[in-house]
């Protein structure tokens, strides 16, 4: 980051995004036959597919809770989704991401309603480009509803960052590599925060700011996981689709 | 760590303590245990530190060793950063390979060092592509009385501040100090009942379940931040508790870490 | 009056902004009724919120048809197509029987029709057995559906019901859990199987009866 890149030209960004716009974002519900609900999305270059099984008897049992679902979460790279082969299986950082993302997650699960069960969410990152966690938790979301487990809303996500001193919607890798910082967010609809991390070097004002920001775009977020809910539905309804002559 | 069970009483009387704008043990809302800190504790160590945060102990000791770098910053040195609960330290706490936990607490430790760009990781090159210094950062939890977080962060950071690197047990020069440019203090505090607790204990911790980590730099940036716990946190809260991290955080730095 | 409006509604999304309206699947905050499902909007007296998908909850009085997976001491331990298993203690079999025998009475996977006897609130299922309507299943198939379609297998007052019944002479039990059994000739079985499925799938299409009436006559016609 020394070699002094810039990362605006005219004000706009070098994917030809203005500071405050998402990228590109795709999501379907209900990708899986065997999960009991699913959902893939895109967000730029990130495809990551996200599976809930649950709620289900716990093993081991020792985990179980007596009043309450206990809920797991299972972020995992997989080993070509990275320039450089990643290796198999869960490091350090796939540990931590986990942790934040079902503690996203965990605050609108209703799981009193299934004591003693665990509800597990897979989510499975197939190609990554900046966001991964953040696309996982939007997916995993989405999946939960699908899989009918109750809620009190969903969760969005996406992260604000700090190129050349100025506030960003959605980094993208090189802003994300060579960015001076990066501060993704989930919250949910009524705009309670549920995911807060930060790295880099932000001013108490800029920290605000890209609070506000990651906000608008969760805001965003939102209106497309509710589409894909609603669309999938309309594929359930729609009996051409599925040709059984009936 | 709080996955310990409280009994409804406890709980209970928690709350009732902050309706009267109480805590347990009689400090107000933003104010920490008594601190104190102890650098230069492990002789075979480059760099350590032992941090009271009222029963709270923890100790921190850096290892300074020539490695390989990482092919991707051929000429820049290496901070690798490790957090041990073992089991002498809480009930909760079991032998084995770092829980979630466990690695929550040292990755966190780590961005502060790390984002905070306080170890000038150019100056620990010895031979570019091949040879480095390797800064070991291990986190060693004695006694988990509440908020190890902060506790770890400041010994990180002091023992950081004290190290020496050891360049004429590997026959390279004299030993030198390590450089330190900046100083990241990270701070706590849980929401619980309505009202924001910095530097909470095991039962506010255990009670609050929902805390914010912000770890600030010399100059009052936000250089790191965490949420950690399975509750939500308004933004309005945020906003207060950044607030009152910068604040803490300057009253930790000046107080033990003024150089 | 029964009405489904047949809006699909996500979990969080706003109801109805009177408390007393809020019914199943749906929560209150601040005075305002919200869904916690992703489901249908069905509006009575009050609003509920019919799920889309997700798992069999037992409760006390359903009658549900499990298969026994384990024998302990004194229990049958039967999977109910849920997140918790149920268990039938050797008291709640219809006759006295030895605990040494149990084996010989219901044997690992057989297939029974038992009601839920009692559901505590950590959600231990006790069935049982000891009535005339329950028993075990040793002819005929089982088809295992989401539960959420069960209310479409049965129809309005178990209008699809009789019609299956009646135009494919078969004996057919739906379990409240969405197994469900069915007892014909061979022939009839298949097609019961079939429409079911379609059933489970075009559970919240319009004009559900007539179309399944539709298919019946049609696969019929075919086979004659």
């Amino acid at each position: 980051m020394d070699d002094k890149l810039s990362f605006f030209k005219d004000g706009i960004r070098l994917d030809g995004r203005r500071p405050g716009e998402l990228r590109p974002v795709k999501i379907e519900a209900g990708v899986l036959e065997r999960a009991d609900g699913s959902c893939y999305i895109e967000m730029g270059g990130n495809k990551v597919i996200a599976a809930v099984y649950g709620p289900r008897e716990v093993h081991p049992r020792h985990l179980q809770k007596v009043t309450r679902a206990i809920v797991r979460y299972r972020y995992n790279m997989a080993s070509f989704s990275v320039e450089e082969r990643k290796r198999p299986g869960p490091d350090r950082r796939s540990h931590e991401v986990s942790k934040v993302s079902r503690e996203a997650l965990e605050p609108v699960i209703l799981t009193h309603y299934f004591p003693r069960s665990v509800i597990d969410v897979f989510v499975e990152v197939l190609q990554a480009d900046a966001g991964t966690r953040t696309a996982g938790i939007n997916a995993a979301s989405v999946a939960l509803a699908d899989a009918g487990v109750p809620m009190k809303s969903l969760v969005s996500s996406c992260a604000a960052g700090k190129v050349d001193g100025q506030i960003i919607l959605d980094p993208m890798k090189d802003e994300d590599n060579f960015g001076e910082g990066d501060m993704p967010l989930a919250m949910t609809p009524d705009g309670e925060v549920t995911l807060l991390q930060a790295d880099g070097r932000f001013t108490v004002e800029e920290m605000r700011e890209a609070m506000e920001t990651a906000r608008k775009g969760c805001e965003q977020i939102y209106e497309i996981q509710k589409k894909a809910l609603i669309d999938r539905y309309s594929r359930l309804e729609d009996p051409k689709e599925e040709g059984s002559g009936v | 760590m709080s996955n310990n069970v409280m009994s409804e009483i406890r709980k209970d009387y928690l709350y009732h303590l902050v309706m009267n704008n109480e805590r347990a043990d009689g400090r107000s809302f933003d104010q920490y245990r008594e601190i104190s800190l102890e650098t230069g504790v492990i002789k075979k160590a480059d760099g350590s530190a032992r941090v009271r945060l009222g029963n709270t102990q923890v100790l921190v000791g850096v290892k300074i060793q020539p490695g390989e770098p990482y092919s991707d910053s051929p000429d820049r040195g290496v901070i690798i950063t490790n957090a041990e609960l073992v089991p002498l330290a809480s009930p909760n706490f079991e032998p084995g390979p770092p829980n979630e936990h466990g690695i929550e607490l040292a990755r966190l430790v780590d961005r502060g060092v790390r984002e905070s760009k306080s170890i000038d990781l150019d100056a620990l090159c010895i031979t570019p592509g091949q040879k480095v210094w390797i800064l070991f950062i291990d986190i060693h939890i004695l006694d988990d009385c509440g908020n190890i977080m902060d506790a770890s962060s400041l010994g990180a950071i002091a023992a950081l501040m004290t190290a020496k690197v050891p360049a004429e047990q590997y026959g390279l020069g004299e030993d030198w100090p390590l450089p330190v440019r900046d100083i990241p203090v990270a701070t706590t505090v849980v929401e619980f009942g309505g009202v924001l607790m910095s530097d909470p204990d095991t039962d506010e911790e255990t009670a609050a379940d929902t805390k914010l980590t912000v770890i600030t730099t010399a100059d009052g940036s936000v250089c790191g931040m965490q949420k950690r716990g399975p509750g939500p946190l308004s933004m309005d809260n945020i906003y207060r508790i950044v607030d009152i991290s910068c604040e803490k955080a300057k009253e930790i730095r000046e107080k033990f870490l003024d150089v | 009056m029964d009405r489904i409006d047949r809006r699909v509604v996500i979990p969080g999304e706003l109801l109805a902004e009177d408390p007393k309206k809020a019914g199943e699947g749906t929560y209150v905050k601040d005075d305002k009724v919200y869904s916690q499902l992703y489901g249908l909007v069905n509006h009575r007296d009050k609003i509920s919120v019919i799920p889309l998908a997700g798992k069999y909850v037992p409760s006390v009085g359903d009658t549900v048809i499990g298969i026994v997976g384990d024998i302990t001491v004194s229990n049958w331990i039967v999977d109910i197509n849920s997140p918790y298993e149920g268990l039938l203690h050797i008291s709640e079999y219809p006759k006295r029987i030895e605990r040494d025998e149990m084996a010989k009475y219901l044997r690992i996977s057989s297939s029974i029709m038992v009601r839920v006897k009692d559901v505590d609130s950590t959600k231990k299922v006790e069935l049982t057995l000891n009535d005339r309507r329950l028993g075990t299943l040793n002819t005929g198939r089982v088809v295992e559906i989401s539960y959420t379609r069960v209310p479409r297998v049965i129809g309005k007052g178990g209008s699809m019901i009789s019609m299956l019944k009646k135009e494919l002479n078969c004996n057919m039990f739906v379990g409240q859990n969405g197994r469900i059994w069915v007892n014909g000739s061979d022939e009839d079985m298949d097609l019961v199987l079939k429409t079911i499925l379609i059933i489970e799938k075009k559970a919240h299409t319009t004009g559900l009866t007539d179309r399944i009436m539709d298919f019946l006559r049609t696969e019929k016609e075919a086979r004659s």
